[in-house]
This record gives C-alpha cells, sequence and structure tokens, in this order.
C-alpha cells in the first residue's frame, strides 16, 4: 500500500510540469483575401519532441516600405496542453553572411495553448538583411526567486 | 519482492526530481538566453531586451522614420519615467533602442539635445549654428502590476513608448507587456 503511494507521489511529481489548458477554437474568412507569400524552409530538427507537439506550419515574408524584411512563422500546437518555448531570430546579409548589430541576441519568451495556431513574427534589423533563420527551443524550467 | 527493488531506484529518482542538476560553479551564460535567472518581482535584462527588441521592430517596420527627408531621422532622447518599486537605470532599455535604430540606418540620436541638459556637454559646445534640430523625441514609462493568489505571484511590466514628430504629435506608440508568473515556495530545501 505504501509502495502504490510512494509510485503515486512520483507519478504526481513527474507530472507536476505539465499544465493542461483548453482547446483553441478559432474561426475566419473562408475566402482569404490577403495574399501569403509563403516560402520554402529549411528546417534542422534537434529537438524532433518538441517539432512533433509544436511544428511550423509555414512561413511568410513581405517587405516593410522602409525595405526591411519581415518574417512570419506560424506554428501549431497539437497537443493538449500549454508548450512555452523561447525563439529568436537571426539575419544575413545577401553573401550568407550574419548581420552583427553588436547586440545581443533576445531570447523572446511566448507560449501557445492546447490545438492552438500562433504565429510569431520579426522585422530585420537592418535593409541589407535578405535571409534569416529563426531558432525555436523549448522553455527550461527557470530558477525563480521571488 | 520485485517491487521492493523498485524503491532504491524510486527514492533516487525522486532525489532528482527535487534537486535537479548539481548546483555549478560560476560561469559564462549568454545574456538574455535560456539559463538567465527569472525573477517575478524584479525586471531581469532579458525583459529589457525583449521590450526593446519588440518596440524596435514595431518602430523601423511603422515606416515612421522613413518619412524625414533627408535621412537618416535625428531622434532626441526625452524623459523616460521609471513608475515602478525598482531603482533602475532606463538605458538598459533606451540604449539598446538607440544602438539598433544606429545600426538600421533610420535614425541617430543627437546627444546635444536632453531633459535637464545635453547628455555630451563638450558636443553641445563643440555644435555649429547649421546643426540639425531634432526631427523626433522619444519618451517613455515603464509600470508596474502586480496580483498574488494564495501562493501564485505575477508581476505585469509594462514598457510605454512615444515618438513625437516637431509639430508636438505622437506618431508612433508602443506598448509591450511583459507578464511573469511564479509561486512561492511553501518548503525549503
Amino acid at each position: 500500500m505504501k509502495i502504490n503511494l510512494a509510485i503515486f507521489l512520483l507519478a504526481a511529481v513527474a507530472l507536476a510540469g505539465c499544465e493542461s489548458s483548453s482547446p483553441v477554437n478559432t474561426v475566419q474568412n473562408a475566402q482569404a483575401t490577403g495574399q501569403h507569400t509563403l516560402i520554402q524552409d529549411r528546417r534542422v530538427l534537434a529537438d524532433r519532441s518538441f517539432s512533433r507537439r509544436v511544428p511550423v506550419v509555414a512561413v511568410n515574408t513581405f517587405m516593410t516600405p522602409g525595405d526591411l524584411l519581415k518574417v512570419q512563422v506560424e506554428l501549431f500546437n497539437r497537443t493538449g496542453s500549454i508548450q512555452r518555448f523561447n525563439y529568436s531570430f537571426e539575419w544575413f546579409d545577401l553573401n550568407g553572411i550574419q548581420i552583427d548589430n553588436s547586440l545581443e541576441v533576445a531570447l523572446i519568451p511566448d507560449q501557445i495553448n492546447a490545438r492552438e495556431s500562433k504565429f510569431i513574427s520579426a522585422v530585420a534589423p537592418s535593409p541589407v538583411c535578405r535571409d534569416f533563420r529563426l531558432k525555436l527551443f523549448q522553455a527550461q524550467a527557470p530558477d525563480q526567486d521571488q | 519482492m520485485k517491487i521492493k527493488a523498485l524503491i532504491p531506484i524510486a527514492t533516487l529518482a525522486l532525489a532528482f526530481a527535487v534537486t535537479g542538476c548539481s548546483s555549478p560553479g560560476a560561469h559564462y551564460i549568454q545574456t538574455g538566453g535560456q539559463e538567465s535567472v527569472v525573477n517575478v518581482g524584479q525586471i531581469n535584462i532579458q525583459d529589457f531586451m525583449s521590450a526593446a527588441d519588440a518596440a524596435t521592430g514595431d518602430l523601423l517596420a511603422s515606416g515612421v522614420l522613413d518619412r524625414v527627408q533627408p535621412p537618416p531621422a535625428v531622434l532626441a532622447i526625452s524623459r523616460f519615467v521609471n513608475d515602478t518599486s525598482q531603482q533602475l537605470d532606463t538605458d538598459l532599455l533606451v540604449k539598446r533602442i538607440r544602438v539598433a535604430l544606429l545600426h538600421s540606418g533610420k535614425a541617430v540620436t543627437t546627444t546635444t539635445y536632453g531633459v535637464g541638459g545635453p547628455e555630451d556637454p563638450l558636443a553641445a559646445q563643440m555644435q555649429g549654428p547649421a546643426s540639425r534640430a531634432p526631427d523626433f523625441t522619444l519618451s517613455g514609462k515603464i509600470i508596474e502590476t502586480f496580483a498574488r493568489a494564495g501562493d501564485i505571484r505575477q508581476a505585469t511590466y509594462s514598457f510605454q513608448l512615444s515618438l513625437t514628430d516637431n509639430r508636438g504629435l505622437a506618431v508612433w506608440e508602443s506598448d509591450k507587456d511583459i507578464t511573469k508568473q511564479g509561486a512561492r515556495p511553501s518548503v525549503g530545501f
């Protein structure tokens, strides 16, 4: 009996990290008037578990009036729980050289609800940026100090 | 019998779950990276980075800076109010925006105009009569809001920015909220 209790407690500890959330219902106009410039992408999946749970659905780009590349990436949470992640964009010029703007790249914390589709986007820091790379990380449990 | 054999394994697993990996010695981490410490009760460096990057991206995409002829636009830094309970250096936010705008080629910041005097007094003395007046001023405010329910604590930090043109009109504004939540540990180890 005590052993069963210990196993139950262990399972409870293991599951404590999962947060359930209500699945998201969406509605939109069936015939979208906006034109999406979807692009082909190349992916390197180091964390296949996270990419299965939150796959990249589509990537589209456009140029802003100031000649800056804007990238929009659509993610979908296939699971029944909130998924937390961090992301950052890296930018490259026409020669494939990374644009080093001397600022540390901020990891943007974000989350996506169960069965939710979500867009993340970024604007290039300079008109010379022509290519990009998105890095997606599953969020680690942070050290917290109140 | 088999279940009894599982007890030491289960105990070890529980110990790992509770303690996590052993605490590391001093080491470098990426500023604002995955390993950064997150505090609910204070603004962390990654919050400043995130807020500044969001504001800069939004400002660049708005096209407001591109309307100035001849480019680049000249920006003066106005008042930044710290309306939080913490002692903050608002340059953690402002300088990052300035650097990003400078590198974009869309704007430069004057150091000879400023609230309470020029940022660079020597440059102000050297300034010639033909120097260009600022096209815009950038002002802002940081606000905090706390909420609590039981052991759960929540803090929202709002980074509000306004870009005002030389007619006195706020032609671009941004409000980036960063909310953090955490449970106060009820048991200390």
